[in-house]
Formats: C-alpha cells, sequence, structure tokens
C-alpha cells in the first residue's frame, strides 16, 4: 500500500497509514522476549506433571544437580517454606469464590497433565533440558475428573483438597441483588415461561479451545542488591503483574521494574494473567544473583494456556407467535480446569460470558445463572472473546430455532427484537452507552439482500444443492470501565498517556499498556499528528516499562481505542491549550486554542492568518527558552492525562454467513461472509480490518478445527500443532468487512474499543448457515465443533 | 487402548502356557529385550528398547501375574516407564483352550498410556506394537515349536507366497495383542 499524501492534518484520522512496526517485523529485526540476551544469563526448564491427578511422593533430584552445568534445581517442598502462596490480594477479583492455594510448583499433588513440579536451572538451555529428564517423581495416582457435570457431583474425586467440593464460582445474573428478589423474578419468568406461545430448549455445548498466539510466554528476571528486580515478560499488564510480583516476594515496590518487550508475538489473553513461571523465575534470579530466562515451548504452551470455552448452556427462549421475545432462562456450567491462574482464576471468563449472554435484544425478563466446577485440566485463560464465545453460539443458535417454530425469518426476528434506543440497560445489568444497533443491522442486509439469497436457495434445493444463510450480532466491550473492572477484576480501567513533546518538534506518547501486535505505534502516531498538525513519522512510541510509563491496567478488552487513545488525545489537548496561550502572548493578541489551526507543521491565527509560527519552533521557544512567559506559566510541555468514560462503552457488529453444505460428507464450504460493524471512528481502516478478518478467522477456526482434547486419564492429546489443527490460508474464505458507525459520544475522538468480543458472533453465524441448508431434514446443530463427520452423523439420523 | 482377541498357536496348551512364562524364551523373543529378571513366580522386572515414532525409548517395567490356573488362565498387570517418554499401565486376562494339538488363546488388554507416548498419537504406538508383536510371533513360535512345523510355519509367513493362510495371519496380528500386553507395560 503506497503511503497517502495527506491534505491537511484532520486526513490523518482515517488514512490507511501502512503499519510504523511493519517494516522491522518483517526484516527479522524485531526485539522480542526471546532476542534479550543479559550477561550471565542462566537458563530455566520445567519439570511438568505427566499425570492429571497424582499425590506427590517424592522427588529425586540428585542425579540432575550433579551433571555439570546445572546450577540449581527447585522443587515445590522447598518453595513452600520460602515464599508466600497464591492468592495474593493483588491478584483477586472482587468476585466470592474459592481461591486454591498454590506455590509455582506443585506441592502435594499435581493437578493437571503439564502442572509444573520442578524447576532446573544451567548454564545453557540444552544442559538444562538433558537435566530436566533427570528428575524422577514419585506419583501415587489419583482418579482424575473431567468432566463438569461429574465434578459437581458429591462423590466427584475433589480436586483441591482444601475446598469442600469442586464448585469455584456460582452466581446468579438477574433479577436483582438479594436472594428474595431473584426467587420472585425466577417465579415470573416460569410463568411467562408455561404460558408462552413458543418455547425452546436445548442443551449447547461449546468444547475446549481458544487461542494460539505465535509467540508462546518467557520470563527473564535479573536482581541486583541495589536496583532490585528487572523482569522482562511478555505480557499484556506489565503494571499489573509489578504489584504481583511486589507483593509476593516482599520486594519493596519501589525495586520492582516490570518490561514488556517492545515487540510480542501475539497475546489474545493469555498473555493476561499473573502466571506461576512468573514469580519462581523471579525468585531464582533473586537466589542465584544472575539472570534467569525462561522460554516456554509449544509444547508447554498448548498444554498450560490458551484453553477456554468450554460450556455447557442449557437455554430456554419464550416468545409469542408473532415473534417477539418473552423471557430467557440459562442455567450455565463451565469447566474451569484447576483455576490456579492469578488475575483471572479460570472462572473470570464464564462469568462475564453470562453478563454478555443477552446481546443486542430487547429482554423483558430472564433467568441467568452460572456453575463454575473445578476439573483436572489446564487452567481456563483469557481468550479473545472472553468468556462469551459460547454463550453467544448458544443465544444465536436458539434465536434461530425460535424463528424455525414460528416460521420466521431469523433475521426478521433479530431485527424485531433489537434494542432500538440507547443507552440501554442490559437485563443484566450490562450498559450500553451508544450506538445505533438497528443501523448496522439494515447495512448488513443491504449487502446481504436475503430475497434473491432465498430465490437462488430455492432452486439450488431443486437441484439437489443445499445452500444456506446464517446470521448472529455481538455487543461487545469497548474497554472495561472502573465501574466494572473493579468488581470484575480489582483493578481500574482508566486510560493514562504522557505525551511528552521534543524541542525539535517531535513528540513521544509513553503507554503503560503494551502492544502485541495491534499497531498501536501507527494508530497513537495517526491520532496525535491530527491534534498537533504534525507528520505521524514524528511520534513515537513507547509502551510497557513500568520504570517509565503511567500506570495502565494492561492491553486488555478493547482498551486501546476506548480508553488509552482517549487519554493520549486529552493530553495533547491540554499541551495544545498551553501552546497556543503562550503563542497568543508571544504575538501580543487576545485569542485562545479554538482561535489557532494546527496543520502541515504549523500553527496559524485563524483571525490574521500572517500571524503563524511553524509547530517546531513553538515548541523549541516553551522548552528552551522559558523566558517572557505569561504570568503564572512555566516552561516544559509534557503532561500525562487520565480518561475515565462516566459509563461502560460498547461496540457492536454483525455478521452474515452464506454456505452451501454436501450431504454425502457433511462438509460445506463458506460461500460469503459479510459483516457489518459499529467501531465508531476509525483512526486507521487497514488495521481495523485487520483485526476484523483476524477475529472471524479465529472464530472460524474455533469452530471448526480448534480443540483441546484430553484422554479419559487426563492425558492432553493435543500439544503440537500436528494433533490441535489451525485454520489454514485455504480455510479463509473471503471477508466482506463494510461500516456503519455512530461515532461514540464519550471519547474525544469518537473512537470507539475493537477487536476483543469479535469472534464471539462467527460460531452462531455459521451454524445457524448450515442448520438453515439443513432445514429439509430438519436438523438443528447444538453442539462445536461442528465437523464435517458430526454434521453427516446427524443428516444419517434425520433420515432415518 | 483397549483390545480383545482370540488366535490360535501351534503348540499343545501346557507346552504354550510355560513358555509365556519362562524367563528365557521371553528374553529371547522379545525385540529389544535386554533383560528380564523374575522377582519372584509370579513378579517380573522387564527392560527393552524400542523405536516408537520419532522417540527411541528405554522402558523398564514391572510385571504381576495373578488369578494364575494352570494350563487355563491368568491376569497380567503391569506398570512402567519409558523414561521422559511417558509411562502406562496395563491389565490383561489370558485364556488358552485346549484344541488337539494347539492351543486357542483369548485375551483382553486395557492399556493406559501417559506423557509424551500418548501425545504421539495412538496410531504410532499401535503400529510399533504390532511391529514388535509380529517379530515376536515369529520368534516364539520357532522357541517353542517342534522342527518341522515350525518350518511350514516358516514357510507360509513368506510374503511371496500365495494363498497365505488367513488364519495364520489371522494368530500373527492376533499375536500383536500379546505383544502390546508386554510392550505397553513397558512403554511408562
Amino acid at each position: 500500500m503506497a503511503t497517502t499524501s495527506v491534505v491537511n492534518s484532520a486526513d490523518w484520522l482515517g488514512a490507511p497509514l501502512p503499519r510504523k512496526e511493519d517494516m522491522r517485523l518483517v526484516t527479522g529485526t524485531g526485539k522480542y522476549l526471546g532476542d534479550i540476551v543479559l550477561p550471565g544469563m542462566l537458563h530455566a526448564v520445567f519439570v511438568r506433571s505427566e499425570y492429571a491427578h497424582a499425590r506427590i511422593k517424592g522427588i529425586d533430584k540428585s542425579e540432575a544437580e550433579i551433571i555439570p552445568g546445572v546450577v540449581k534445581v527447585y522443587t515445590g517442598a522447598e518453595l513452600q517454606s520460602t515464599m508466600k502462596s497464591m492468592p495474593q490480594d493483588v491478584l483477586l477479583p472482587n468476585l466470592p469464590a474459592k481461591f486454591p492455594t498454590f506455590w509455582p510448583l506443585a506441592t502435594d499433588k499435581v493437578k493437571f497433565h503439564g502442572e509444573p513440579v520442578a524447576l532446573v536451572i544451567a548454564r545453557d538451555k540444552y544442559i538444562a533440558v538433558d537435566a530436566s529428564e533427570c528428575v524422577y517423581v514419585d506419583y501415587e495416582e489419583l482418579m482424575p475428573v473431567l468432566d463438569p457435570e461429574r465434578a459437581l457431583e458429591s462423590d466427584a474425586p475433589q480436586v483441591h483438597e482444601e475446598h469442600t467440593d469442586n464448585e469455584i464460582f456460582a452466581m446468579t445474573f438477574t433479577g436483582g441483588e438479594t436472594v428474595d428478589a431473584q426467587n420472585k423474578n425466577d417465579l415470573e419468568v416460569e410463568r411467562i415461561f408455561k404460558t408462552a406461545d413458543v418455547v425452546v430448549k436445548e442443551r449447547f455445548r461449546v468444547h475446549r479451545t481458544g487461542v494460539t498466539p505465535m509467540e508462546p510466554r518467557g520470563v527473564l528476571c535479573e536482581w541486583s542488591e541495589s536496583d532490585g528486580l528487572t523482569a522482562y515478560i511478555t505480557t499484556q499488564r506489565p503494571h499489573i503483574d509489578r504489584l504481583a510480583l511486589t507483593d509476593i516476594l516482599d520486594i519493596p515496590a519501589e525495586k520492582v521494574r516490570v518490561i514488556a518487550p517492545r515487540d510480542q508475538g501475539g497475546g489474545f489473553g493469555i498473555k493476561a494473567p499473573f502466571y506461576r513461571e512468573n514469580v519462581i523465575i523471579a525468585q531464582a534470579a533473586r537466589d542465584l544473583g544472575r539472570p534467569v530466562k525462561w522460554v516456554e515451548s509449544r509444547y508447554e504452551n498448548l498444554m498450560n494456556v490458551g484453553q477456554e470455552r468450554d460450556q455447557i448452556n442449557e437455554l430456554e427462549i419464550a416468545a409469542n407467535k408473532n415473534g417477539e421475545l418473552l423471557a430467557m432462562r440459562n442455567r450455565g456450567i463451565a469447566d474451569n480446569g484447576v483455576g490456579s491462574t492469578g488475575v483471572y482464576w479460570g472462572f473470570v471468563m464464564p462469568f462475564l460470558g453470562a453478563v454478555e449472554m443477552p446481546n443486542a435484544y430487547k429482554w423483558p425478563i430472564a433467568d441467568v445463572k452460572l456453575r463454575v466446577a473445578t476439573t483436572n485440566k489446564a487452567s481456563l485463560t483469557p481468550s479473545r472473546a472472553f468468556g462469551h464465545f459460547p454463550t453467544r453460539f448458544a443465544l444465536e443458535r436458539g434465536i434461530d430455532m425460535v424463528a424455525h417454530l414460528i416460521k420466521m425469518e431469523p433475521s426478521d426476528l433479530r431485527r424485531k427484537n433489537m434494542i432500538s434506543e440507547l443507552p440501554y440497560t442490559s437485563v443484566t445489568n450490562e450498559y450500553y452507552d451508544s450506538g445505533d444497533f438497528i443501523k448496522v443491522w439494515d447495512n448488513l442486509m443491504d449487502q446481504v439482500d436475503l430475497d434473491t439469497f432465498r430465490k437462488e436457495q430455492t432452486q439450488a434445493l431443486s437441484d439437489g444443492r443445499y445452500l444456506g444463510i446464517g446470521f448472529a450480532c455481538g455487543v461487545e466491550l469497548s474497554g472495561v470501565a472502573s465501574e466494572l473492572m473493579v468488581p470484575m477484576e480489582n483493578q481500574p480501567g482508566y486510560g493514562a498517556a504522557t505525551v511528552r513533546l521534543d524541542p525539535r518538534g517531535k513528540v513521544m506518547v509513553y503507554s503503560g499498556d503494551p502492544p502485541q501486535g495491534q499497531g498501536h505505534e501507527t494508530t497513537t502516531a495517526q491520532a496525535v499528528a491530527m491534534i498537533f498538525g504534525i507528520d505521524p513519522a514524528d511520534v513515537v512510541v513507547t509502551a510497557g516499562d513500568t520504570g517509565t510509563t503511567p500506570f495502565g491496567s494492561g492491553t486488555i478488552g478493547a482498551r486501546y481505542g476506548s480508553y488509552f487513545v482517549s487519554a493520549v488525545a486529552k493530553a495533547c489537548e491540554q499541551i495544545k491549550e498551553k501552546i497556543t496561550k503562550i503563542l497568543a502572548h508571544d504575538l501580543k493578541i487576545e485569542a485562545d486554542v479554538q482561535h489557532f489551526e494546527f496543520k502541515n507543521g504549523e500553527i496559524v491565527y485563524l483571525g490574521d492568518d500572517t500571524k503563524r509560527k511553524s509547530f517546531r519552533e513553538a515548541v523549541e521557544r516553551i522548552i528552551m527558552w522559558p523566558i517572557d512567559l505569561p504570568r503564572d506559566e512555566v516552561g516544559g510541555l509534557e503532561t500525562t492525562a487520565f480518561f475515565e468514560a462516566e459509563k461502560p462503552m460498547i461496540s457492536f457488529n454483525a455478521d452474515c454467513c452464506i454456505v452451501e453444505v454436501d450431504l454425502n460428507s457433511g462438509d460445506f464450504e463458506i460461500k460469503r461472509w459479510v459483516t457489518s460493524e459499529d467501531v465508531g471512528n476509525v483512526i486507521n481502516p487497514m488495521i481495523v480490518d485487520g483485526q476484523m478478518h483476524g477475529a472471524i478467522v479465529q472464530g472460524l477456526s474455533n469452530t471448526r478445527f480448534e480443540e483441546f482434547v484430553y484422554d479419559d486419564q487426563g492425558q492432553q492429546l493435543t500439544a503440537d500443532f500436528e494433533h490441535y489443527k489451525l485454520a489454514t490460508a485455504a480455510d479463509v474464505p473471503d471477508i466482506e468487512v463494510s461500516y456503519a458507525t455512530t461515532p461514540c459520544p464519550h471519547t474525544p475522538l469518537g473512537t470507539r474499543g475493537i477487536g476483543e468480543g469479535r469472534p464471539s458472533s462467527v460460531p452462531g453465524a455459521l451454524t445457524n448457515a448450515v442448520c438453515d441448508a439443513l432445514m429439509p431434514l430438519g436438523i438443528e446443530i447444538t453442539e462445536l465443533p461442528l465437523r464435517p463427520d458430526h454434521v453427516w452423523r446427524k443428516i444419517q439420523e434425520a433420515g432415518t | 487402548m483397549e483390545i480383545s482377541e482370540t488366535i490360535r498357536i501351534n503348540s499343545p496348551r501346557e507346552q504354550v502356557f510355560s513358555a509365556l512364562n519362562n524367563v528365557e524364551i521371553l528374553k529371547q523373543a522379545i525385540p529389544g529385550c535386554e533383560d528380564i529378571q523374575a522377582l519372584s513366580d509370579t513378579e517380573f522386572e522387564a527392560t527393552l528398547v524400542s523405536k516408537v515414532g520419532p522417540l527411541k525409548v528405554r522402558f523398564t517395567g514391572t510385571i504381576m501375574l495373578s488369578d494364575i490356573v494352570v494350563p487355563e488362565s491368568y491376569t497380567l498387570r503391569g506398570h512402567g516407564r519409558g523414561g521422559p517418554a511417558g509411562h502406562a499401565k496395563i491389565t490383561s486376562h489370558i485364556r488358552l483352550v485346549e484344541d488337539g494339538n494347539t492351543t486357542i488363546m483369548s485375551y483382553d488388554v486395557k492399556a493406559d498410556i501417559g506423557g509424551k507416548l500418548a501425545q504421539i498419537g495412538g496410531h504410532l504406538v499401535e503400529k510399533t506394537a504390532k511391529k514388535v508383536a509380529n517379530e515376536f510371533f515369529q520368534k516364539f513360535e520357532v522357541l517353542i515349536g517342534p522342527a518341522e512345523e515350525t518350518e511350514a510355519i516358516a514357510l507360509s509367513m513368506s510374503p511371496n507366497k500365495k494363498g497365505t493362510n488367513m488364519w495364520l495371519w489371522g494368530c500373527l496380528g492376533g499375536g500383536a495383542v500379546i505383544l502390546i500386553v508386554w510392550l505397553t507395560a513397558y512403554l511408562g
């Protein structure tokens, strides 16, 4: 894509500028955690459990310890006596749950296949791997529990023995704060179900799947008595990690610094939790007085993180024969895995999934409950479409099933029940701040041309071909307001940015929320360039070093376009005010910021355009020669601004999918994928398109191919890409993205945060299309993954 | 992994039963077997080396025999490790029925495999087990059978021979099960 020539400064907003990051990323000069080398660095390799559930009778590390080049071997037993366990307050959400106690290495039991049991530290990686094979663990096998419903039975094997059952979390999301109010609500819901014209009742199951970033995790820690701990971590949340390390390792906070490497190869949520590996690597660096580095292998990555979704949703929908939705009742059961993961503990994802259940529809009343069970599997970790991929699949399929029963077009049913006026508070108390869902929906329907498709479908059927069309939509979080963030994660939601102007007219922006490939350096530069009338090439973004950046809760939940860039805009506006005040004073005119235009590297007085100064000169004067200033002004041009939206914000999208199903094989081809998006004002459309493409491809890959499989002994069988299948380029359809924007009224630039929840409408749209194709056979699919053999079996069943 | 099979061995039942528990015969017959020690009449320790897919593994394990009814049946339980490659546990019930001068052997095996061996893929494990089983059975029949029958068997095992005895191939295929029984005990 050629560079755009900008006519005036406002063009930077909405310009498909090629990304500043990409040259270094595609020429091998990116700087990832794997590239960082410190003098005297040691290498760490974990010994991990081979059993899903077993007591540790003893660990023999004597053979490993005497291998030349091995510096130390840690086991859980010695950690128990030398460090604090989790949980620590800083890593606990404000939600009532049974948090398991654990150390970085397993102590009395191993609770999932892959749990870290010992840590070998050696001079180089190869010695460490060899030595790890000489650590012998004596296990006494225990019966594992591998199904969430089984885990909730009273006689199930107990995963965490400190608790009396395996229910880590449960909640009711509707009906009010008190049990009485909720009971009253539930009775009313029951009454409506008893009298409704139409009731759909189904059990939906979504498998265990999630995300696989190209770069797995890593930690490199360095300790000195004078400077304390410096930890390089592949993290989305360095400021939170820093607090956790401070509290757990009892290091004074001023002596802990966490640095997210400038480049990270994808996060998608799995680099958001605070992991046990961070703690032990830091401890080892402190013990040994030498830097210690751990780089996760793909095998470890697939064994330990990236596992999410994995929910049962028993959903009921009541409607009248005109297609008005009357009530919804949902019983969610989530398979948490062990839950020993800081910040999220596995269950925070299903929690949010239940909150987001109502989606964009008007529900007069609902009864939504969730139970989350611990099992002997790896803990759930956040994965893009945090918690609501399964609930959205259930809901969007349920809506189609209602439409089928009353013989109404599923798209008509959706539009009829779609929230038509915002702001709106959902029946689970989620606040939707702004947007026009109907406008987005109508834009989608314009692209789709349903009438023509139905004619084509009928013609094709008479030729023995099965075409189908499916719809779904998604209300997604645009950042996470403190109002939700504090109860959910005990952390703030505000965005923070430091903007520093340089005497040469350049701008440096500092962010506490590091990117993992989203293009923040480019979009931030565009926003700043627009505000100051300069070139994005003159704007540089530094992110992720807690020593030099303002506090941020991290790159999560679409916080960038919603909170961070808004804080940048706020900081720039403050600086602009100061510049214009001093410039007016220098020009001896009465004027303030709205009387000046910043464009093409100049600041021009609108009342008389002979009165102008170059941006660089104006800035240099204020920073370097701060004399003859207006009274009560001082020199310098740098500020940190914080942005908090009054209320939680959203973005919205709608998907339509057209497929052709082959009845002989159960396989299907996606013929069209059409989207309609309200992402607020777009800073860089190329990057936003990329976000949409990436989200949809991930959704398709999760729905069709990816699956984490545990056998009946709890052995995790999908720990490499031969067995955990990802979509490839050949599987990706042409994606038609279109926009139907309503600028966000609550952010300075009208932008919305996007991308986080985007995959969630994909499974519903795709499965609805396949079921629409198979309507002549009366097939309704309620389980994922959506595989040809599964579809084929349903076809056979329908035939008998 | 669960397998049930029935095969015919061309030797009398008493001979087959005793050979199945004869440490010397087993040591020679099992491919890659480095050592078998009888700890008692019913307990054995074994070491063998094998290549399973890309992994070259040294297996060490313990086998225990129980519910022994000579020469009819017994239960075999085994567990062991293949170093860092993983572990396995098996339980097998074996039954021998006389049929003239031959023996009809039926068995069922349940094997739990863990660690990297489980993750490599069941198909590779089974493929290896069958290969080792074929080799074992060839040697086993040679070691226990009379000379002329051995020759006939050797001839009919030639891949070029037309009209291969389906029953015998069935035996050898089924013999994979015996070997899966031993092998998976050592896979751990």
